[in-house]
């Protein structure tokens, strides 16, 4: 059993509130969405392991061969790291709770993109993650959901 | 197995929703399909941690390899979604 952190502070969500229906669906893995307050934050690692991917907006950090993903905001690709700054690199070896990625949630929604933040599994089945946490808020770092060994290391 | 290089087109690269799109359809496949970056080793096509891994940029040449019955069909279907833009 994994424990998956909270990488930004927010009121927890489902993941079907994103306006996006790649992640609304699960499509991209199971998981929970959470709206940040409009403050600058950092987004931390949830777990330990191998940052396989960083984006300005976005990361992917893979955990005995399970990926997490941690995408701040809906569509921010779209404003090409304006407002981001990276603090680790592609292929980092990172400790939970790690700063990966300095932001700012109102910075966002000022230029018209949702906030929201995506915390999913990749490749885990709609459904499959217990999302006990949602309907509360929580603080960077707190837990926000397990990763049962059923779903861990695919490979 | 049958292969076909194509150069990706998607603005912003093969971001969250390209990259889950491309993989959905691998998977509605049913066969082994695997992406390589020229000059990089081929990766499942059906994980999307390991399509996100890659972080496949527009106007990165790609070769999407496809095994079994029903492979050309599966290919043309794969090759459509990276040359759209």
């Amino acid at each position: 059993m994994t424990q998956v952190l909270a990488p930004v502070s927010g009121q927890v969500h489902p993941l079907s509130v994103v306006a996006d229906e790649i992640f609304s669906s699960e499509m991209v893995g199971s998981g929970v969405c959470l709206r940040p307050g409009p403050d600058p934050q950092t987004a931390v690692a949830p777990v330990d392991g191998e940052l396989v991917q960083i984006h300005p907006h976005a990361f992917v950090v893979s955990n005995r061969g399970r990926g997490v993903l941690v995408h701040l905001g809906v569509d921010t690709v779209k404003l090409l790291g304006e407002g981001f700054e990276k603090l680790a690199a592609k292929g980092d070896q990172v400790t939970q709770g790690q700063p990966l990625i300095r932001w700012n949630p109102a910075g966002v929604e000022t230029q018209g993109y949702p906030s929201d933040v995506i915390v999913c599994v990749l490749d885990t089945p709609p459904g499959s993650i217990a999302t006990k946490s949602v309907g509360t808020a929580v603080n960077t770092g707190d837990l926000l959901f397990e990763l049962p060994d059923s779903l861990e290391a695919r490979r | 197995m049958i292969e076909r290089t194509v150069t990706v087109q998607h603005r912003e690269g093969l971001h969250a929703r390209p990259a889950a799109l491309f993989v959905q359809t691998a998977k509605a496949s049913g066969l082994p399909v695997a992406i390589a970056r020229e000059g990089e080793e081929a990766v499942d096509a059906t994980s999307i941690l390991s399509v996100m891994q890659i972080g496949i940029r527009q106007g990165d040449t790609v070769t999407i390899s496809v095994e079994g019955n029903g492979a050309e069909d599966a290919l043309d279907a794969l090759v459509q979604q990276l040359e759209q833009s």
